[in-house]
């Protein structure tokens, strides 16, 4: 490591800010894959990496992903929740690989729920 | 050597030579003394000597040239300079030619006896020690920590982590190895005695294969430590600071080892292994090769774990 | 960039590490990589998270789940429950005593709940071994501002003004300390940091060490910029192998990063830190024998003045603070003086660590604001005693601290207020003691340690000590004297008045609290040979209550010398000639049904009990 300046301080922390926003809070937006035997029957799991492959192109740090358990909607999976601050939950249902990217597009980064396949608002949240 | 070492002191302050006088003859050394570098050689030619102490700035012959002619001439009498502000050139080449030890001017009398007792000690036994000590390390070891004391010779306070270092390599610190630091380190064998005494981390009797720390800190008091303690030595059969005959295994006591969390704890060689109970103690110890029971093993642990609940 | 989606925060303090967190993190690893996750979960081994006993400790983030007592046998269910599809595994969650529901959420255990993280801010939460993760949670920022914003009046005006008092145990001023040493004009001085953790029972320094070293160091810099030092040592004990790992990490990796060493952070001032490892010798907490270590020397302490400020290490002006000291400093140069003060009390300023330990249901490390009650530490947080039992008393300040009464629970923890018991704050050892310890032995305990650990410089610390211990011993043998109890109060006081340092000023507190507050335990161990906690061997008989036994069997089978005798269904009996008193059978009867009596107990054993059932009550 070259000897840092104190605006080398401040670099670091802006780099480590997606790990520290995962472990302190602080994030705006969480995405849930719902990861019942369904889902990852149904496919949650391509839905999970498509997921993880589009947050780490926008390259933000305030967007964490979390998995919850069978949502009870076994003949829609695969399921999954997206919560952005201040607005109340989105949950869309039989999801693929294409409609989840949109969806990260549209609601995720553009705020605006995608209603053609979105199941319910205001769901409950889980962790 | 006779029984009586004699020694040679040489100075050209006479004063010096009746101190020195009063204080070792008391002790059982014979001393004549020599007020300059040329009546000394004289002495030597016609005497026979264990030890020149030798002042270095003296009229006509001075120490360094005394120094060579002994060196040359009588190889075998150990040689210790007495001097009051040696340059350091000067003693530079002291000490590469050979000379034992060397004493501050003006001396009190427990430093001349100190430095007196340990050049005897190294001009008697000075064959046969180093056959010991290559005896009893391995040539590597020793040369390992000819190395570690050659790294702190020169820093300051660098006596205690010299003697950690020493202790991790040998595993205790017996006197042949408080000697060598002190020679290493070039201090009075006394001050390094002094702070292996007073550390409890510093150990001069030898460890088993495996050490076995037990924590005699509160909270493992409180959780009975004591019980898992009684149970360890009673299964070895020796007490806190010792060492099984088969030197397998041997049990100190600590002061706390800061895992109170864990209470009662102990540790072996370097595993720390917390919530003991006198029969998880010996079945750890067993994993180690600790001795058997004398009791049917069955009944032991049923008795034992009962007392548990 | 690879997207993490959440990380595995796995305590690796020496706490979880011998309860196996080794074996977990390969578990784990193995795990994840057999499910596909090991790119999506990043597993972080942290400092130490201070809940030891439930150990290995991990937290689960973003959710903040926290789970115990992992073990490699269960990683597999709970990566499959809770990693791939989402359901926390509910087996290894937190669980209060005597209820049965499992606590998910590490925000809502009552453990954790009551804390306040100040000094403890970083644990759990980085990865020690990495100075970025330090960085990223605002480390450094506080030196960046000391050493190039405020001159070192404005560093030690803050310090002083926030209230902070040394956390080692004596309470001192910090921001005085570091006043008195940056009057002294010299070229040389040095900034020094204790982490001679002596007393038993206390850790906190070790986890702060272990979870958060760069906390130290950072605290070190802003104390050298204030006094004008270059040069520091830190002091660690030989027995933290693995703080003295991560702190020569840290060293390393600040030193490389130019936050140590020349001109750090481009402000033209320099600081050298070294690691000094203590070699065990308790007198060496004290500051000035502390010095006389470092310079490779018998650690004795020397008569003050000079004080060290003046003459210290190599007879140069120096300041020793201890590690949690020095951990407090960077957040309170950050947020300012006042900030700090809105915690605690006037003259008790902050937060203070306690190493909460003994016979409480949850046992570790514990951050809270001084002033609130001993009560609300050892019931709340400590969720109370263990197994039902009863609280006794609980022991604070170690070696040099005392033993405080049931009564005096709700006496707020600060400075004056627990010197005005007989204890000390001290470090912060915490020591909590059921019915079932007797406080003559504890005594006994105490000055074990001390007669042993007295440099043997002042006499009455060196023989004082040792004839306290033999005493004691006499005592809990049963061969106490009618004029012990006043003696052992004269001697307490002279070796007080008489010693030079704070080993021997405070050696007697033990026997003295205990005196003070337990004195009938004292009494009826001389006058009718009878310990009743039953931990004095030759002061005990063992009874059992026919009445109440339910002939179970439990200490018949348990009793190692068979003493005892009975068959199902008929109630147990000891036979006394066989009796080695172990307690073993009192502490395994379920059903309270066997009675300690004194020595060699002859009578009616209802009677006596009946009679003396009142006569415990403490002195108050």
């Amino acid at each position: 490591m070259p000897k840092l300046t104190i605006a080398d301080l401040q670099k670091i922390k802006e780099k480590y800010k997606a790990d520290f926003t995962l472990r302190e809070g602080g994030y705006t937006v969480k995405i849930i894959v719902h990861m019942g035997t369904c889902g990852i029957a149904a496919g949650a799991r391509n839905i999970m990496t498509a997921v993880m492959e589009e947050i780490a192109k926008v390259n933000r740090n305030d967007i964490i992903v979390t998995t919850s358990g069978c949502a009870g909607l076994c003949a829609k999976e695969p399921l999954a929740t997206v919560e952005l601050a201040n607005q109340p939950p989105v949950r869309y249902s039989d999801l693929t690989d294409e409609k989840i990217r949109e969806i990260f597009r549209e609601h995720v980064l553009g705020g605006k729920p995608v209603e053609k396949y979105a199941l319910v608002t205001g769901c409950e949240t889980t962790y | 050597m006779s029984a009586e070492p004699k020694i040679l002191v040489v100075d050209d302050e006479l004063v010096v030579i009746r101190s020195a006088e009063r204080v070792l003859k008391s002790e059982g050394y014979q001393i004549e003394g020599a007020l300059g570098g040329r009546e000394a050689i004289l002495k030597m030619e016609q005497g026979a000597y264990d030890l020149v102490f030798t002042d270095l700035k003296m009229p006509e012959v001075d120490g360094i040239t005394l120094i060579r002619w002994i060196k040359k001439s009588r190889p075998n009498i150990g040689i210790v300079i007495i001097t009051g502000y040696p340059s350091q050139d000067t003693m530079k080449e002291a000490l590469e030619l050979g000379i034992i030890d060397y004493v501050p001017k003006p001396f009190t009398p427990s430093v001349l006896l100190d430095v007196t007792k340990r050049a005897v000690e190294w001009a008697e036994g000075r064959k046969p020690a180093e056959e010991k000590a290559a005896e009893e390390f391995p040539p590597a070891m020793a040369k390992e920590l000819d190395r570690v004391i050659g790294e702190y010779r020169h820093r300051p306070g660098s006596l205690i982590p010299a003697l950690q270092r020493a202790q991790e390599i040998v595993g205790f610190l017996p006197p042949v190895v408080q000697k060598r630091i002190a020679k290493g380190l070039n201090m009075p064998e006394a001050e390094v005695h002094s702070v292996v005494s007073f550390y409890s981390f510093f150990t001069m009797k030898p460890r088993g294969d495996h050490n076995i720390r037990v924590c005699l800190g509160t909270a493992c008091y409180v959780k009975g430590i004591e019980g898992v303690l009684e149970k360890i030595k009673e299964r070895l059969k020796i007490d806190i600071g010792e060492t099984t005959e088969d030197k397998k295994f041997s049990i100190e006591g600590v002061r706390c080892l800061g895992a109170c969390g864990l209470a009662p704890v102990m540790m072996i060689d370097q595993e720390t292994y917390g919530a003991m109970t006198p029969s998880k103690a010996l079945k750890i110890m067993g994993e180690y090769g600790g001795p058997a029971s004398d009791q049917a093993p069955d009944e032991e642990t049923a008795a034992v774990a009962e007392q548990e609940g | 960039m690879e997207k993490v989606r959440s990380h595995l925060m796995l305590c690796a303090g020496t706490g979880c590490v011998a309860s196996g967190t080794a074996k977990v993190k390969t578990a784990l690893e193995q795990e994840l990589a057999k499910k596909g996750l090991a790119e999506e979960i990043k597993i972080v081994l942290t400092g130490c998270n201070g809940y030891c006993a439930e150990g290995p400790v991990m937290a689960v983030y973003p959710e903040e789940i926290f789970y115990q007592k992992v073990t490699p046998e269960e990683v597999p269910m709970l990566v499959e429950e809770h990693f791939l599809k989402g359901r926390p595994y509910q087996k290894l969650m937190f669980r209060e005593p005597e209820k049965k529901a499992a606590i998910p959420g590490m925000k809502d255990i009552p453990f954790f709940k009551h804390q306040v993280l100040r000094v403890l801010r970083n644990k759990g939460l980085i990865d020690p071994e990495k100075i970025e993760e330090y960085i990223a949670r605002d480390g450094y920022q506080a030196a960046a501002k000391a050493l190039t914003e405020m001159t070192p009046e404005e560093i030690i005006k803050t310090v002083k003004d926030s209230g902070l008092r040394g956390r080692g145990g004596a309470g001192f001023s910090t921001g005085l300390k570091w006043e008195f040493a940056s009057k002294v004009p010299s070229e040389i001085k040095f900034m020094l940091c204790n982490g001679d953790e002596g007393d038993p029972g206390a850790f906190m320094d070790r986890s702060v060490m272990e979870a958060d070293p760069h906390s130290v160091i950072e605290g070190m810099v802003i104390g050298a910029r204030a006094i004008g030092a270059h040069h520091g040592y830190i002091y660690v004990r030989a027995e933290y192998p693995l703080a003295v790992k991560r702190l020569r990490m840290a060293i390393d990796q600040a030193t490389e990063a130019g936050l140590l060493g020349k001109n750090i952070l481009g402000s033209g001032f320099d600081f050298e830190l070294d690691i000094y490892l203590g070699a065990g010798a308790f007198v060496c907490g004290e500051e000035t024998a502390l010095m006389r270590s470092i310079e490779g020397k018998r650690g004795m302490p020397r008569p003050r003045p000079p004080f060290p400020a003046v003459k210290g290490l190599w007879d140069k002006p120096s300041v020793l603070n201890n590690v949690e000291t020095l951990a407090q400093i960077a957040p309170i140069i950050l947020n300012g003086s006042a900030w700090y003060r809105s915690l605690g009390t006037e003259k008790s300023a902050g937060t203070k660590v306690f190493a909460l330990t003994g016979a409480v249901n949850n046992v570790g490390l514990v951050e809270v604001p001084m002033g609130i009650p001993l009560r609300t530490i050892i019931y709340d947080i400590g969720g109370g005693i263990k197994k039902g039992k009863k609280f006794k008393s609980v022991q604070l300040g170690g070696p040099s601290g005392g033993c405080i009464p049931e009564h005096l629970l709700d006496i707020p923890v600060t400075y004056e207020d627990i010197v005005a018991t007989g204890a000390i704050v001290g470090s912060g050892g915490m020591v909590v003691m059921d019915d079932g310890t007797c406080m003559v032995g504890t005594a006994k305990f105490f000055l074990e340690f001390t007669a042993d650990e007295s440099c043997g410089k002042c006499t009455p610390c060196r023989v004082g000590t040792k004839i306290l211990l033999d005493m004691l011993t006499d005592i809990t043998e049963g061969k106490g004297k009618e004029s012990d109890i006043a003696t052992l109060e004269d001697l307490s006081r002279d070796i007080i008045t008489t010693s030079l340092c704070g080993l021997g000023q405070t050696a007697p507190n033990p026997v003295l609290s205990t005196l003070r507050y337990f004195k009938h335990e004292y009494e009826s161990h001389i006058h009718q040979k009878w310990c009743r906690a039953g931990v004095c061997r030759n002061l005990t008989t063992f009874w059992i209550d026919e009445k109440l036994c339910k002939a179970c069997g439990a200490c018949l089978r348990a009793c190692p010398s068979k003493a005892v005798v009975g068959e199902k269904k008929v109630p147990h009996k000891i036979i006394q000639e066989l009796c080695v008193h172990c307690r073993t059978c009192f502490d395994t009867c379920k059903f309270n049904s066997i009675r300690i009596l004194p020595a060699g107990f002859d009578g009616d054993p209802n009677e006596f009990l009946a009679k003396t059932a009142v006569g415990a009550k403490e002195e108050k």
